[in-house]
């Protein structure tokens, strides 16, 4: 299920909409939490529409919720609130750009956030700057969701040591579920792997890098079928030289650098 | 007269969805629609509406439902409102308050604040409310950004929602100049109208193609969509409508 990929440690998750699914971002969000357990009562959401326009708003949900003014730190197992962002567009609607990078920021920053959500689909972009403006949120995201087709997705992650994945799933959606399939041939997400078998134990473990070392069996055949240029094919014969003088010649066969001391 | 374009959009309910779209292609006149859903929501005993006349004055709509069947003169002043901007604007010049910043506001705020004094006057006393608003492009025109004419339509979907029965309908013409804005617009509401025009050309017996997609039901991961496609003919008195298909080239 996608909810495995997105709800993460990943901190700030943006997701990017390239199928005008934005009326239903905020459910979206929401259906995603739920299935991975997040309780209710973590799940947080800026109001929409026009209370944007004040700056009120997003204090008061700074001061209860990032400053944790509702003393759910006595809760041994809180472990954070879930924010879930208006759309992109309807936040650049109503405040400045530098405005929502730095309240992006605050919740980032934040110990009683948990996850930071936010949703952007380019074609409802009004801002002029639109294009750096989502490049700025992918700089500062974490987990970038990239709702490419009906079918495919893409997903980048960022860890905390540096590195970085990315990967494509193929997906299957209803009303009620996203199934996501790798598209590299690995487990669909979700789907707990199975024993593995005694030719698969010869394989050594992949270090954990960003470097794909280990070779397929189809990419080993293909390697070994592979004729590099100006390489040899077979044992070259040894190299002789017939050489038939002409009447006229004057062919000497002594060695003209005979006496030279070399 | 218009009965049959209404109900091809699923516009002749009683009772419509909070937030309708109509995107107006260029080179297309979608105004049509604007005079048929106006006849039928006069028709309806005790419904109020609200005309905001943008893009036309008011003598324009009463023609145009003159040739569909109706008499808007009637009506004025008991269940129909008017805000006629244009003929405002006509008979004050430049000391119209539409083309003033009166007490620092914008025309957009003017308007919904007009549009809103109204519906509190009005709304009570009747079963049904739609607010029409012909065109939004004008605004731009007007000097209102892009971005506040989204805040415009956002503060009529929060009026719209604010009150059961209510229903506001809005036009875009040049939608695919002010696609950002178009897109905007359209995902406030349930109902949306694409009035396009023909691909292959120009044809004498359709003048331009409907697409009404619907929202049905908004699932977790995905929507429950319908879209349907039609073509259209508006006549002197009447607008004709055809499933794609119907008119061929008789030879």
């Amino acid at each position: 299920m996608l909810s495995n990929l997105v709800v993460t440690k990943q901190k700030v998750v943006l997701i990017i909409d390239e199928l005008n699914r934005e009326r239903i971002a905020p459910k979206f969000i929401g259906s995603l939490l739920h299935e991975q357990g997040q309780g209710a009562d973590t799940i947080k959401a800026l109001p929409t529409g026009v209370s944007l326009k004040h700056v009120g708003t997003f204090e008061a949900l700074i001061d209860k919720y990032a400053n944790n003014n509702t003393g759910s730190t006595t809760d041994p197992n809180f472990t954070g609130f879930n924010v879930i962002l208006p759309t992109l567009a309807d936040l650049l609607c109503y405040q400045t750009p530098a405005f929502i990078f730095g309240f992006l920021n605050r919740l980032r920053r934040s110990e009683n956030v948990r996850r930071v959500f936010l949703w952007a689909s380019p074609q409802h972009l009004q801002d002029p700057h639109a294009d750096y403006i989502l490049a700025g949120c992918e700089y500062l995201a974490e987990l970038v969701l990239r709702l490419e087709s009906d079918k495919l997705l893409s997903l980048i992650s960022r860890k905390p040591g540096g590195g970085v994945t990315n990967r494509r799933y193929s997906c299957e959606v209803s009303k009620t579920q996203f199934k996501v399939t790798p598209l590299d041939g690995g487990l669909p997400a979700g789907a707990s792997p199975k024993q593995p078998s005694p030719e698969a134990e010869q394989i050594p473990e992949p270090a954990s890098s960003t470097f794909k070392i280990e070779l397929d069996e189809d990419e080993v055949l293909a390697r070994n079928a592979l004729t590099l240029p100006y390489e040899r094919t077979s044992e070259p014969p040894e190299g002789n030289i017939i050489y038939t003088p002409d009447a006229d010649d004057d062919f000497d066969e002594e060695d003209p650098d005979e006496d030279l001391c070399i | 007269m218009a009965t049959s374009v209404l109900l091809a959009c699923g516009l002749n309910e009683q009772k419509l969805p909070g937030f309708i779209h109509i995107s107006e292609e260029s080179n297309v006149d979608g105004s049509f629609l604007i005079s048929c859903v106006l006849g039928q929501r006069l028709r309806i005993s005790n419904a109020g509406t609200l005309l905001v006349c943008l893009q036309h004055h008011y003598q324009h709509y009463f023609n145009a439902g003159m040739r569909l069947g109706y008499n808007t003169n009637i009506f004025q002043g008991k269940t129909l409102g008017v805000i006629d901007v244009l003929s405002d604007m006509a008979g004050e010049g430049l000391a119209s308050k539409w083309l003033t910043n009166t007490e620092g506001q914008t025309l957009t705020e003017q308007l919904v604040e007009d549009i809103r004094a109204q519906v509190e006057s009005n709304y009570a006393n009747r079963n049904s409310y739609t607010v029409l608003i012909d065109n939004l492009s004008i605004l731009f025109n007007l000097g209102a950004s892009k971005l506040q004419v989204q805040q415009f339509c956002q503060d009529l979907a929060a009026l719209a929602k604010e009150r059961e029965n209510l229903t506001v309908i809005t036009k875009l013409s040049n939608s695919d100049i002010y696609q950002l804005t178009d897109n905007n617009v359209a995902k406030l509401g349930q109902v949306r109208i694409q009035v396009l025009r023909l691909k292959s050309g120009v044809f004498r017996e359709v003048d331009g193609k409907l697409l009404i997609e619907r929202v049905l039901d908004e699932g977790n991961y995905a929507c429950e969509e319908t879209r349907k496609e039609v073509l259209y003919k508006v006549n002197d008195r009447n607008v004709k409508v055809f499933a794609p298909g119907e008119i061929g080239v008789k030879v």
